[in-house]
């Protein structure tokens, strides 16, 4: 069994935790209805490393997983807000 | 019986037995004796009886052949139990086993004329027949399963006792034999706290029963030596008798016992597993009689058995000069050594057997064993000289002999490595699979790792320890060394394969397959080595191909002309052994969440259903002598609280606080409905949708505060709703808080005409009437001195009030209520009247009548819907949906034959036989005097007053009229007096 | 003994008797490529062929011959769904079935046990009903039994009242059948081969693009290729390949794990399911128990195995079946599910012209074998999809339309 290192737990059975799924970006309420066909059904899949929605089920806390899916290695885990800075980061040095 | 002839050797020979205790015991019905520390194939072995089993296919007569639990032909079943490893099981008092897999006696099995069959069914031949005529395979098949299966099983057994156990260490060193003993001495030394598995009962592995050569006179005193470091070591936990059966991903092990599993977590996995000596192939390679040499040495050292009187051992290396050595020391004639080296290996092994008057026949091979009638031991072999090529050539003669020790080499047993993502490769130096893709954390050491010479061994588990104590950040004083095995190269033999025109020499004994059956397999176009294997089966038994495999991929490359270098067999899984089912369950963990009430409700005659992970009251039973029909209790379960007042627990509803100046506005989001000018002190519906706008819960919302919300949420949906509600907000960062109080909470609903008399007479700090407490207001206060949060809420359609209470005071309330409602007839009310209740009302349950398509509008709930909020959940789905038509619509209806068939729920709305809708709730209204319920139907169909078809059982039409609901008081009159 | 092992006996040598002609080079173009030599892959090759007279076909396989989720497949067959689309594509699979093995000239081992899927709750009941209703109504032999009943088709189960969720009755559907999984891709395989079609195995697919000119432009380990038409039928990486050629996917891929018992005497003749413990169980012809559950917690392409899964299953197995307790796990092990948001599957066109996909088919694709590779010849033929899969095309996403299967498919086998 894995072990998640959760950043509130610390290091627990990955039995104790549920996966929701990539991190997605909602469209906006007024978006073309395509785009939110698009982010309520398909999905990246990726085969490789992606950043999914984590909870821990006994303490109902949520964040951000890095993991590969081909080899089923943690990268990293992220409280959300530190994830989402991070990720408004990374969009901002993209877009200088 | 078998006229096998085996004694015990005298001591020293026979290290784990106790000559002092003997043991009784029983198989196939006939009394023997063992001593203690036998296992049950020793056991037998010691009386003459080396036959344990039939084989799968051809019901060939089979003993032990490894001794050591790694082959399936010491299957035999006791008790209950069927497919025990006779050879593991060790004797006690009063153990009675048999035989398996025969018709009529294992001595005498009436099916062992499959063999004869043989020609007659090739390889793969169940795909070439039996399937014409169309439909004809079913009674072939009838024949076939009475034949198919090994042991029993007793559908009425007892059920025994199994449990589970975590453990943890630094190092888990997987296997007790020299490489383990010396990897965790290594690792303990350095401070690492370590684990040590061992299969068997001792600790020791090969240094038991090998001999190592030159090394000869020192194995014993060594492992005497090394055990008794382990032994004395602090660091070193050692665990007997427990297989590790699985290795999962970070190190995740697991270990069984026969009624325990231990789950283990390693920081770090040392795997010392060992190898397993491969079969040599030759016509009735399979017989009884017929050892491998480690085998042999186990009987004979291990458990002090002379396992024959005239022996001939064929050898491709040292290993088996060793056995001769073995076998002249305690006694046994040794008629001759077949080495089937063009020139041996060993030139001064071969002098120092000749000088003790053992013939050695170079670049020879057995081609054939000779059986005794019956074929239950042998009464000498065959011996054919061997070509340049390596190839048997005619020239042959025969050898007096009954035993006969092979030797050609070892396959790694690397499988739980494989289970962690190693690989089994086949290299042509060491003609043998080596272990590669050694996953992270973990190291290997000893025969697994191909090191075979004892020096090469010991080094090998010393590397390994260090290794895994510096992993670990420990500072071993010593420096690991590397010390290569120049011997492993020599201990197997490239192709020890010699196959005989007339067949039975078997490849894998699971599966009953022979050279032939694998070539034919080749040849009939299955050349991947994958492909062969799963046409012929061979490996897919319960050995699963450790005796196999390798000679398998040698034939079936050789055949298809493709490399065996590189060649890698099918990924290995787990378990290494096969583990019962008892073994991988455990204790019965079955939680159930009960409501503080629950032994209030048992004790009043309350008959339960599952609710999720809850158990409610169905119905109260009474405990009165009256017999009254479930229909009857229910009945006047709704009576009670249409005419009097009732008590429903409803303890399991979820519960959610939520807290925060943005408390509205999360509201807003999460649910179809607006909140933010809820006033303080009202209740509200909560609709909730998920993104494709399909209803997922609902509940009601009680505005305590400008900035706190006490939320209900249905029974199954609270933890999901809960934990999305946390999820979506880790997003939208609202500043609230959101704590599930579903267990802080308990909850009744008190409801019927004279609920409001009840609560006027317990003392409270709350105004119970009709001004100061109207319909869908919410008070806290306190009752009868207890905290509440009461809300007038119209679920059942009566005047009634619903208590939100602390769990531990809920109880006091609870009989509180029915203390002072008893001069009001107060009754407990249970989930089936509270359904037909609410069903009088037109309410619908979330789960039953709507399905994970519903939208709100489908189910008539769009006044639930704020459209003109910026968001909530699912709102473009729902706007998109409406620009389309709709399909269905969730209405009330009424029978028009009140005589006819009644329709259950679930049975289909048919039109133009079409299925348009279906029932979804439905029930026998007292109030009304008439069948009332819910169904789909299409948009037409909706207009009060139009007529639809159910189709009940047998198909049968129902003509149904669509009804305005609410169908019990439409004004909503008695539920807000 | 039947003719043709009498025949294999009397022969003096054994020649080997090919079930596949040796394999061809190969080639730069053919009119239709197949990416995909499971299953469904191989049985659309060999409609194509027979019924099209389409045999310029490759079928591209990057492992060995149906060594993908065909290999790791319980093999249960039925057509008791829920939805009418989906009740009517499996019945026609049902009807194909049953004539198969003649036709494709070997024993798949056909075997209609009757499939039994226990219903632990009201709400399951009700869940059974509205099958069982949704079946007749179409025609298909499907009914909801009793506790009664339950004991008489199936005498082992543990219908003690006193367990955490006794069993309250069961969707039946004597139908219901197992079948040897092997047997089917090699019988497809041989038959496509036969017909012409070439079967290159060890040859993966590692990019795509569509061209002007309305053909398909593959690149693969073995050299590119150009098709007129392709088919994508690679369940478990669905995703992974239509994304070479510009397609997004509703599908998430979650291992799903089984697992088999040692070989024991026959004593369970039905397929037993049961939705709430997440179980199903059959007895092969070979007297194991081939048994599985619900799929993995999280998405993965890996197929490694899981203590929790083998645990969890057995304490359930154990609830239904407790005299099992000295029964032994033999194997475990997993494969790769498309699952999609409406449990349903995703046949049909694309977005890209001539490229078809056949995917999405979470833990019951196996059973759609036949009828799904003969609609998707069909597709491929003709460029129309055939009114069966009609209602199962990717399109239907778009317009955030969904097949209503979900409501049935706890444990889908």
């Amino acid at each position: 069994m894995k072990i998640i290192d959760c950043p509130l737990n610390g290091p627990r059975n990955a039995q104790e935790f549920i996966c929701a799924g990539e991190v997605k970006q909602e469209p906006s309420q007024d978006a073309a209805i395509d785009e939110w066909a698009d982010f309520v059904f398909l999905e990246n899949n990726l085969k490789g490393v992606v950043h999914e929605w984590w909870c821990h089920v006994a303490s109902s806390y949520w964040f951000v997983v890095t993991r590969d899916t081909a080899t089923e290695r943690i990268i990293a885990t992220y409280r959300p807000d530190e994830f989402f800075a991070s990720q408004r980061q990374t969009e901002g040095a993209d877009s200088e | 019986m078998s006229k096998f002839t085996t004694s015990r050797l005298p001591e020293p020979w026979g290290s784990v037995i106790n000559r002092d205790h003997t043991i009784s015991f029983r198989f196939e019905g006939k009394g023997y004796q063992g001593y203690e520390g036998d296992t049950l194939a020793s056991a037998l072995a010691a009386n003459g009886v080396m036959l344990l089993s039939r084989s799968f296919k051809y019901h060939r007569p089979r003993g032990a052949f490894t001794f050591a639990g790694l082959d399936a032909n010491s299957y035999v079943q006791v008790g209950d139990e069927p497919n025990v490893l006779a050879d593991m099981l060790p004797i006690s008092a009063g153990l009675s086993a048999m035989g398996q897999n025969y018709l009529g006696s294992l001595y005498r099995d009436h099916a062992v004329h499959a063999g004869r069959l043989s020609r007659f069914l090739p390889v793969g031949f169940y795909y070439r027949a039996f399937f014409r005529p169309k439909g004809i395979w079913p009674l072939w098949e009838r024949f076939f399963r009475r034949a198919a299966g090994l042991g029993k099983i007793n559908c009425n057994a007892d059920e025994a006792y199994f449990d589970k156990q975590y453990l943890f260490a630094d190092v888990a060193v997987i296997g007790g034999g020299p490489a383990g003993l010396s990897a965790a001495l290594a690792a303990a030394r350095a401070g690492a706290n370590v684990l040590l598995i061992e299969e068997a009962a001792t600790l020791g592995g090969s240094l038991n029963y090998a001999r190592f050569q030159r090394h000869r006179r020192d194995v014993d005193s060594l492992r005497d030596s090394l055990i008794g470091q382990v032994e004395q070591n602090d660091n070193i936990r050692v665990l007997v008798g427990a297989t590790c059966n699985g290795w999962f991903p970070d190190n995740w092990l697991a270990l069984s016992r026969p009624n325990r599993l231990y789950k283990l977590r390693a920081k770090h996995v040392i795997a010392c597993t060992g190898s397993v000596e491969q079969a040599m192939v030759f016509r009735n390679n399979d017989l009884p009689g017929v050892l491998p040499a480690s085998g042999t040495q186990r009987l004979m050292r291990l458990y002090g058995i002379c396992p024959g009187s005239r022996a001939v051992v064929a050898t491709a290396n040292a290993e088996g000069y060793d056995v001769v050595l073995d076998l002249l020391e305690a006694g046994i004639s040794v008629q001759a050594v077949i080495d089937v080296n063009q020139s041996a290996a060993s030139p001064e092994l071969v002098e120092q057997v000749s000088t003790m008057g053992v013939a050695v026949h170079q670049a020879c091979t057995v081609g054939e064993a000779i059986p005794r009638t019956g074929l239950r031991s042998i009464t000498g072999v065959v011996i054919n000289k061997l070509a340049e090529s390596g190839e048997a050539t005619g020239e042959s003669w025969q050898l007096d002999c009954d035993l006969l020790v092979t030797s050609v080499g070892y396959a790694p047993l690397g499988q739980l490595v494989c289970h962690a993502g190693g690989e089994l490769i086949y290299d042509d130096a060491l003609n043998s699979f080596i272990v590669t893709n050694v996953p992270p954390d973990s190291g290997l050491a000893g025969s697994v790792n191909h090191r075979y010479a004892l020096d090469a061994v010991l080094a090998d588990g010393r590397t390994a320890g260090l290794d895994a104590a510096r992993a670990l950040g420990l500072n071993p004083e010593a420096d690991s060394q590397i010390m290569p095995d120049s011997g492993a190269g020599g201990i197997n033999h490239p192709y020890p394969i010699y196959p005989h025109r007339k067949g039975k020499d078997f490849v894998d004994f699971d599966e009953d397959q022979t050279v032939a059956d694998l070539q034919n397999a080749v040849a009939d176009g299955f050349e991947h080595p994958e492909l062969a294997k799963r046409y012929s089966t061979v490996g897919m038994g319960p050995s699963q191909g450790r005796l196999s495999s390798l000679n398998a991929l040698r034939i079936v490359q050789r055949v298809s002309g493709d490399h065996l270098a590189g060649a890698s067999v099918t990924t290995q899984r787990p378990p290494f052994k096969p583990v019962s089912f008892g073994v991988l369950a455990g204790r019965s963990f079955e939680p159930e969440r009960l409501t503080p009430m629950h032994r209030w409700h048992a004790d009043n005659g309350a008959v339960f259903m599952p609710a999720g992970m809850w158990k409610r009251p169905a119905y109260y039973a009474g405990n009165k002598d009256r017999a009254a029909t479930v229909a009857e209790q229910v009945a006047e379960e709704v009576a009670v609280i249409r005419g009097n007042v009732g008590v429903i627990d409803v303890s399991t509803l979820g519960g959610i606080e939520i807290r925060g100046p943005d408390a509205a506005e999360f509201l807003n989001r999460m649910y179809t409905f607006a909140y933010k000018k809820q006033p303080v002190g009202r209740a509200r519906y909560l609709l909730m949708t998920d993104d494709t706008g399909g209803i997922v819960d609902d509940g009601v919302a009680c505005r305590l505060d400008d900035e706190h919300f006490y939320i209900t949420t249905t029974t199954t949906g609270s933890d999901t709703v809960y934990r999305n509600m946390l999820r979506r907000n880790a997003e939208w960062g609202l500043e609230i808080d959101a704590l599930n109080v579903t267990s802080t909470y308990a909850g009744m609903n008190i409801a019927g005409p004279m609920s409001r008399q009840v609560m006027e007479k317990i003392e409270s700090d709350m105004d119970f009437s009709k001004d100061a407490f109207p319909y869908l207001a919410v008070r806290q206060g306190t009752i009868n001195g207890i905290p509440v949060i009461a809300m007038r809420v119209g679920f059942v359609g009566e005047l009634g009030y619903e208590l939100h209470v602390p769990w531990t005071q809920a109880l006091a309330m609870w009989k509180k209520l029915i203390a002072v409602g008893a001069q009001f007839g107060i009754r407990p009310v249970g989930v089936e009247a509270q359904r037909v209740l609410r069903l009088e009302k037109g309410h619908i349950i979330i789960g039953q009548d709507t399905d994970s398509l519903t939208m709100p509008r489908d189910a008539a709930l769009d006044w639930a819907v704020t459209s003109s909020k910026p968001y909530f959940i699912g709102k473009p789905a729902i706007g998109l949906s409406e620009t389309r038509p709709q399909s269905r619509l969730l209405v009330g209806f009424r029978l028009l034959n009140s005589d006819g068939p009644v329709p259950e729920e679930s049975h289909l709305v048919v039109r133009d036989d079409a299925i348009v809708g279906r029932v979804t709730s439905v029930a026998w209204s007292e109030a009304l005097d008439e069948v009332i319920g819910l169904a789909y139907v299409a948009p037409e169909q909706a207009e009060s007053g139009a007529n639809f078809q159910i189709k009940v059982s047998q198909g049968l039409m129902v003509a149904a009229q669509t009804v305005q609901t609410p169908f019990y008081d439409p004004e909503n009159l008695r539920q807000a007096l | 003994m039947p003719l043709a092992l009498l025949k294999y006996g009397i022969q003096r040598k054994y020649k080997g008797n090919r079930y596949f002609p040796a394999a061809k080079p190969l080639r730069s173009a053919y009119d239709v490529v197949i990416i995909g030599g499971g299953g469904h892959g191989l049985a659309c090759a060999y409609y194509l062929a027979r019924d099209w007279g389409i045999s310029d076909v490759a079928v591209l396989e990057k492992g060995w011959l149906a060594s993908g989720n065909t290999a790791r497949n319980t093999a249960i067959i039925r057509s008791n769904y829920l939805t009418p689309e989906g009740a009517l594509f499996y019945e026609e699979s049902m009807r194909l079935w049953r004539s198969l093995a003649g036709e494709l000239g070997i024993n798949l081992m056909y075997s209609e046990r009757g499939h039994l899927t226990l219903a632990h709750t009201d709400a399951a009941i009700r869940t059974s009903r509205w099958r069982a209703e949704v079946n007749q109504h179409l025609g298909i032999d499907s009914e909801l039994v009793g506790r009664d009943e339950l004991a008489k088709l199936c005498p082992e189960l543990n219908l003690s009242e006193d367990i955490r969720y006794p069993v309250l009755g069961a969707l039946y559907h004597p139908p219901g059948a197992i079948a040897r999984h092997d047997a089917v891709a090699w019988g497809y395989a041989r038959g496509a081969m036969q017909s012409g079609v070439e079967i290159h195995q060890q040859t993966e697919v590692t990019g795509i693009q569509s061209l002007d000119d309305g053909s398909i432009e593959l690149e693969t380990d073995r050299g590119s290729i150009s098709a007129g038409q392709v088919v994508q039928a690679v369940a478990g990486m669905s995703s992974e390949l239509a994304r070479m050629v510009g397609i997004k996917l509703p599908i998430r891929s979650v291992p799903l794990q089984a697992c088999v018992s040692e070989a024991l005497k026959p004593f369970l003749d039905p397929i037993v399911v049961s939705g709430s413990l997440h179980i199903y169980v059959s007895q092969s012809a070979r007297g194991e128990l081939v048994m599985g559950g619900a799929t993995d917690p999280y998405p993965l392409y890996s197929t490694r195995s899981t203590l929790d899964f083998t645990e969890g299953l057995m304490a359930n197995m154990l609830e239904l079946f407790p005299f099992l307790e000295n029964a032994k796990v033999l194997r475990q092990w997993a494969g790769i599910a498309d699952m999609t948001p409406d449990f349903s599957p995703v046949m049909g066109i694309t977005p890209v012209s001539n490229y078809y996909i056949d995917a999405g088919w979470g833990t019951w694709g196996f059973k759609a074998t036949p009828v799904c590779g003969s609609c998707m010849a069909e597709l491929a033929a003709t460029g129309k999809a055939p009114e069966l899969i009609k209602p199962f095309e990717l399109e239907r996403f778009s317009r955030m339309e969904q097949v209503g299967e979900r409501g049935a498919a706890s444990v889908g086998h």
